[in-house]
């Protein structure tokens, strides 16, 4: 899906969304996540990051869902932005737990899932390649 | 049979005897949601809690009978082995849960307990050690048998009462 460019200040525009299928199966899928604390506060470490997207999985999917495989490739903690990776059979849960956060630390967050895609390749920043060592 | 329903047999395995108990629907029920939860999180135990019911107990035996949805039986199945200890009245006992049987109907799932305790009990014979233990545990096993009953009609198939 193109990225509907940087989000403006003033106004979210209507969410476009576009979905392209591909055929074969991808062993990983990769989505640009962005997370938002409208009340501001202290902003999560890398690892604070991953423990958040665990325990997201946890509260929705259990233990089962907490182990699922996932990594932080990258993230900017002025933004809040990560590019995560999962396996593609789990790709359900984890989007689903990421939808369905609302707290951090007591105070309110959401998660946007901005872009999804099977394949890395041509997407992430250029010194990240899909096989690269994971951040977190 | 649009709505169908999975009837999960199982045993409750316990090294301590004050656990028996502990066997009844509420505490067996609440074991098994808790762990439910625990395993698959709040969308797994949604799923599974539809329709979820204890069926059949025996506290003697430990023979527990449960039933959910088709949908959910894998999640149910799963979680069982995770269940550690039995709580009611403020007592709590470590066991674990052994499935015996998954079946369709609750018929196929008494079918299969007859046969099974059959078999228990012929293992408790060989184990006898003395005649008073022998000839009682005889008399039960001659006893075993299903009897058909005139009225089937109310009888499992599709169990969906709003629940």
């Amino acid at each position: 899906a193109r990225p509907a460019g940087r989000m403006a200040r003033a106004e979210p525009p209507a969410a476009a969304f576009e979905r392209r299928v591909l055929r074969s199966a991808a062993e990983h899928h990769y989505l640009r996540v962005r997370l938002e604390l409208p009340d501001g506060g202290a902003r999560p470490s890398v690892a604070q990051f991953k423990q958040l997207v665990v325990s997201a999985l946890r509260e929705l999917h259990g233990e089962v869902g907490a182990a699922l495989p996932v990594d932080v490739l990258t993230y900017e903690e002025k933004t809040l932005s990560a590019i995560l990776r999962v396996v593609s059979s789990g790709l359900v849960k984890l989007w689903s737990a990421l939808t369905l956060l609302g707290f951090y630390q007591n105070r309110r967050c959401a998660f946007r899932v901005l872009q999804v895609k099977p394949c890395g390749a041509g997407w992430l920043p250029p010194n990240v390649s899909s096989r690269s060592k994971v951040v977190w | 049979a649009a709505l169908s329903c999975r009837y999960v047999l199982c045993e409750v395995v316990s090294e301590d005897p004050r656990c028996r108990q502990c066997i009844e629907d509420r505490a067996v029920g609440l074991a098994v949601r808790d762990a439910v939860g625990r395993v698959h999180g709040d969308y797994g135990l949604a799923c599974c809690s539809i329709s979820f019911t204890v069926k059949y107990l025996n506290a003697y035996t430990g023979t527990v009978l449960l039933r959910c949805r088709k949908d959910s039986y894998r999640l149910l199945c799963s979680a069982l082995p995770f269940v550690r200890q039995l709580e009611s009245r403020n007592q709590r006992y470590p066991c674990s849960l052994n499935t015996l049987h998954v079946g369709g109907t609750i018929r196929t799932c008494q079918k299969f307990l007859i046969q099974y305790n059959r078999r228990q009990l012929l293992m408790l014979l060989q184990n006898c050690t003395n005649e008073e233990e022998r000839r009682c545990v005889q008399k039960s096993l001659l006893s075993c048998s299903l009897t058909e009953e005139q009225s089937q009609s109310g009888d499992e198939e599709d169990d969906d009462g709003p629940e």
